[in-house]
């Protein structure tokens, strides 16, 4: 796709990113949800992420592989991206438009309370599924 | 309601909270997207929220009448609040358990991207109509 440019609430933070595709995921985990006062809308972006000025961006380290970023200053949810791979999937909302993108999957489907569901037909995997197809495509490099 | 229990993804921000009814919203609008990374899921507790210790709690003025507040350890999206003090909008993820919570509401339906849609069955409102709720209210709490 083309590059996108995005940014948080307040301004702080201004960034660029490409995404790999057009397709949009939501993450239904409960670090996802608690972080993101709800499912998190993401796309990944591979390592193209790009910051303006990073001074304002905070990283969270959530777990052994992976790091949650968001604004200093207004508390955005910026992106998700794993530590040992150029890997971003950055918070779709950020982006100064959502032109050309489709909501096709969600992941970590087995995590989603039952207080709510999108009517989208997507396709949908299991934490499971998802830490199986990471394994499988590390193993491929 | 029963009084609940919630912290940020960290555990740096605690607190308890009393929800006014059993109704959690969803905001669809552009600033809570930005803000959520997507929908934020609220439940309203008015002016009973105690934090255990506000060290780590981000506070962001958003507009004339609302902050939003977040940790700034872990980025956790933690409240949407009325700058008078009269009601917290609390993450509903945020609590520890969702025990007789149901999503019954979707505001600033008019701002929903066309990407996403809940399958559940809600009472909507548009923008114009929150914004004629938070003016009367404004008004009665400047005449009180």
């Amino acid at each position: 796709m083309t590059k996108k440019t995005g940014q948080c609430l307040c301004g702080a933070v201004k960034f660029e990113a490409v995404p790999k595709t057009d397709e949009v995921g939501v993450c239904h985990c409960s670090m996802c949800r608690r972080n993101n006062a709800g499912p998190f809308f993401a796309i990944d972006c591979g390592d193209t992420l790009v910051f303006e000025d990073e001074a304002d961006v905070g990283v969270y380290d959530s777990s052994d592989w992976a790091q949650r970023g968001f604004c200093r200053q207004c508390g955005s949810s910026l992106f998700w991206r794993l530590k040992n791979q150029p890997m971003s999937a950055v918070a779709v909302d950020a982006f100064d438009d959502l032109d050309g993108l489709r909501f096709t999957h969600e992941v970590f489907i087995d995590e989603k309370p039952d207080y709510y569901s999108f009517a989208e037909k997507t396709q949908q995997m299991t934490g499971q599924q998802v830490f199986d197809m990471v394994a499988a495509d590390q193993n491929a490099h | 309601m029963a009084e609940k229990s919630g912290q940020c993804l960290c555990g740096a921000v605690k607190f308890r909270a009393t929800p006014k009814t059993g109704e959690m919203g969803v905001c669809h609008c552009a600033m809570c997207q930005r803000w959520a990374g997507g929908v934020f899921m609220a439940v309203s507790c008015g002016d009973q929220v105690a934090i255990e210790d506000e060290t780590h709690l981000g506070v962001y003025v958003s507009s004339e009448w609302g902050d939003r507040c977040f940790c700034r350890i872990c980025g956790s999206t933690l409240f949407w609040r009325m700058r008078d003090g009269t009601n917290v909008a609390v993450a509903a993820p945020a609590f520890d358990d969702m025990d007789g919570l149901a999503f019954a509401e979707e505001i600033f339906i008019d701002e929903k991207p066309a990407l996403y849609a809940f399958a559940n069955d809600t009472k909507k409102h548009t923008g114009d109509e929150m914004r004629a709720q938070l003016e009367a209210h404004l008004k009665k709490e400047s005449a009180s």
